[in-house]
This record gives C-alpha cells, structure tokens and sequence, in this order.
C-alpha cells in the first residue's frame, strides 16, 4: 500500500513541473497588432493587422515566458481600402513595396523569450522583430493583462494590450521618411486561449 | 533644403537631369556620355531611400545590377570593342540574370507558374537588353528609346502603387532626356555604346518587371513597352537636324509608352485590390 502510494507520488513529479508552464494559442478572432505612424507631422494614421497566428508560453513560479507570432503583412487596414478617384488606395500603397512589400515578405515574425514580471503578471517583453528580412529587437510593455477561465466555454484564456514602438528605418523601409514619419507605434490587442 | 530633397520631382526628375548633365558634359569627351544614365539614376536611388545591399531582396538586387550594368558598358566600350553578337548575348545573359533578381518572388510559386513567370520576366528582360543594345550606334534613336522607357514605365509604376519604383524609372528617363538635350544642343550624334544602351535596356526590363512582382501592374502594360524600342526604329529622314530627329523620335516613342501608362491607369480604376 505504502509502496503504491509511493509510487503514485513519485511518478506525479514529473507532471507537476510539466504542467507548471502554461501554453496559449492566441485566438485570430480576437488578437490584432494596429501601428500608427505621423502624417506629416499633422496626426497620427492608425492602422491594423487582421491576419496573424501564433502562441505562447508562461510560467508564473519560475518567471519565465516566451511569445511567436506571425503577422501577414498583407492583411493590413488603415481604413483607406478604396481607391475612389486615385489610382491606388492607401492600403494598396502601404502592401507595395515602398512599404512592407507584401509580395516578397507575405509575413513579419515576432519571437521574444525574454518576459519581465511584477508578480505572477508579465510586464514587460523583450524579442526580435522580422520584417522585411531585417530581424531588429523590439521591447513591448504589457499594459493590460487577465487571465481567467473564458466566461462561456470555461476553458482558460489570457488576454490583454501591450505597446511598444520602433523605427521602420531599422527594417529598410525609408520611403516617405520624414513626411511619412520614421517612428512606428505598436499596439497589440490579443486574448489566447490555453491548449 | 532638406524639404526640397524629399519632393518627389526634385527626386525622380530635377536631381537626376542634373547629375546626368554634369555627367555627360564631363565625359562626353571620353565617348562616355552614357555615363550621364547612371549618374542619373544612382542620384535618385541616393535621395529616394540610399545605397543599402543588406539583406540583398529583390529592390536591391535589380540596384546592384542596375549600377554594375555601366561599369560592364564602359569596359565593353573601351576595352572589348564589342561585336553584332554583343547583343544577344548580352540580352541572353541579362534574361537569365532577371531570375535571380525575382528569385524570393518565384520560389512562392507553384513550379508551373514559377516557369512560366521566370521565362517571361527573362523574355521581357532580354528582349528589353536587346532592342536598346540593337540602338546602340545610333545615339538619338537610343535616347528616344531610352527616354520613353523611362517615362512610360515610370508613370505606369506610380499608377501601380509604387512610388520608388516609378522614381527610380523616371530618374533614368530624365536622365535619358540629358543624353538627348546634349545631342541637340550640340547639332551631333554622341556615342552611345554598350555604356547607355545596356543601362537603359537592363532597367527598363528589370523595373517593369519588378512593377508587375511587387506592385500591381499588369503584364499587357510591358507587352506595351516592349514596343518601345521598335518605334525608335521609325524611319526619320537623314537630311533633317539633330533636334529634328530627337523631336520626332521621342513623339513616337512616347506615344507608344503612353499606351503602356493607359493600361495601368486603366487597371487602376477596377475594384480595389
């Protein structure tokens, strides 16, 4: 009996610390990078990603974490899709290759394993950004962050914002520059659910 | 000053004619005045976005090429003192070296649409490379070539939503047009050579063909340009001046290159893509 038990305990271990990082697969319906960059020197054009996969992984006891996520640059969106009587649309422009040339980079990639924690909450993360075929670190403050078990589904979801900015001139994107400003804004709005 | 250097003119057309300028004055002596191509055209990639070969993407590649074609023109000028061959052949390799330049672009095709896209990018290419070299000893007809390439495939380009694209072809039409200006001033046929024809036939062929890749234009509009060249070869009579002959050269080339612009403004009024 007491070997049994032993045993039992024993070969528990090796599930208690695999189950101590958590993995989250972030949800497409629900998880968006916009960017908004100056305009001459006017205002500030948002836009948006719609398209983008991608998971992640914490483990709140050792303060660890790590984040992939892919972006299909040809998804994005300022609200400018309609070409009205100019020849090309601003979303067409931006997809062109003066901007994020969609065609020869269908996809930017963010891989960062390197979370800072307040607690058991991510605060701050710290990754290299692929665009353009230029990999450039890239450090975003998680400014909004929940978990809980999804209100409907009971099943475990993450969610929340964080910002971050960088200079498009890093990645080999000059065109426009300064009218068409250097500075990149980032804000991700995800939520994750656990696998 | 720096806010005149951004604008789009002083970019793709005042720097570039000026640079060509400088250029073809100071080497039309050395039968170089080809040069004035290059000078133009490697004006405008330093305002547009500069000189930047890392990591080597398909916008870079055909820049490597676009500035190593002058140097091959100017060694084939002066040292290989090329032959009727010189032509086709350089045609032959100007084709096949447009696949390397669309590489990244053709591997995310399917084999059969990469095939087919690979043989007319180095058809249009080398058709481009061969039609301008087959100028090559006759200056005004290579400049009207040249000229109307660059115009037409510029103006298509910025319809096609790309800005840089567009510059960069329209800084080497204006340089062409320095090329043509030199010629009337003066009264005389300069010396073309592989050192302005190969320049204007490789980017012509490169930049078109990268305005279909990376922006939106459509194919019909390079079947369009491709007849560039052959209107440059309209007979002119011999008795008429210099000025004369650019003038009527460079309406009908010009003419036929505006049909290549209708094409891509036409394109552009469809749904949005």
């Amino acid at each position: 009996m007491k070997a049994g038990v032993l045993c039992a305990a024993l070969s528990s271990i090796p599930l208690v610390a695999a189950a101590a990082p958590e993995s989250y697969t972030f949800d497409p319906h629900h998880t968006f990078i916009h960017f908004g960059v100056d305009h001459n020197d006017f205002s500030t054009i948002w836009g948006r990603f719609d398209k983008s996969s991608g998971k992640f992984t914490i483990d709140r006891q050792a303060k660890t974490g790590a984040v992939e996520i892919s972006v299909e640059t040809a998804s994005l969106s300022t609200g400018d899709g309609v070409r009205g009587d100019r020849p090309r649309s601003r979303d067409e422009h931006l997809r062109s290759v003066d901007f994020f040339n969609a065609a020869e980079f269908p996809r930017m990639v963010y891989k960062a394993s390197a979370v800072k924690f307040s607690g058991e909450v991510p605060v701050e993360v710290s990754g290299q950004l692929t665009l353009l075929g230029v990999t450039r670190p890239v450090v975003l403050t998680v400014d909004r962050w929940r978990c809980a078990a999804h209100p409907v589904t009971k099943r475990g979801i993450c969610g929340g914002n964080a910002v971050g900015s960088l200079l498009r001139s890093d990645f080999g994107m000059k065109w426009g520059i300064p009218a068409t400003g250097d500075e990149v804004k980032i804000r991700v709005t995800f939520e994750a659910l656990k696998d | 000053m720096q806010e005149w250097l951004i604008h789009p003119v002083v970019q793709g057309a005042v720097v570039p004619f000026l640079a060509a300028l400088i250029a073809g004055l100071l080497f039309a002596p050395l039968r170089l005045a080809g040069l004035c191509l290059a000078a133009g055209f490697a004006a405008a990639v330093y305002l547009v976005v500069g000189f930047q070969f890392s990591p080597l993407n398909t916008v870079r590649k055909l820049l490597l090429l676009g500035l190593a074609a002058p140097a091959l023109g100017v060694v084939a000028d002066l040292a290989l003192r090329p032959t009727r061959a010189a032509g086709p052949v350089a045609a032959v390799i100007c084709g096949a070296a447009s696949i390397w330049v669309f590489l990244a672009l053709l591997k995310q095709k399917d084999l059969a649409q990469a095939l087919i896209a690979a043989g007319a990018t180095a058809a249009y290419v080398g058709w481009q490379v061969g039609a301008v070299l087959a100028l090559r000893h006759d200056s005004v007809r290579a400049g009207a070539a040249a000229f109307a390439l660059g115009l037409g495939t510029g103006v298509a380009a910025v319809f096609a939503a790309s800005a840089t694209l567009g510059l960069y072809a329209l800084a080497f039409g204006t340089a062409s047009s320095t090329f043509l200006l030199l010629q009337m001033i003066g009264g005389k046929r300069i010396f073309a050579g592989m050192t302005f024809s190969l320049t204007a036939g490789l980017l012509a062929g490169l930049i078109g063909a990268a305005a279909v890749y990376l922006a939106e234009l459509p194919w019909t509009a390079l079947a369009v340009l491709a007849a560039v060249p052959l209107a440059a070869r309209i007979p002119v009579p011999d008795r008429w001046p210099v000025w004369g002959q650019v003038v009527a050269l460079s309406a009908l080339t010009l003419a036929v290159a505006a049909g290549s612009c209708l094409l891509a403004w036409q394109a552009s009024r469809g749904p949005s893509g």
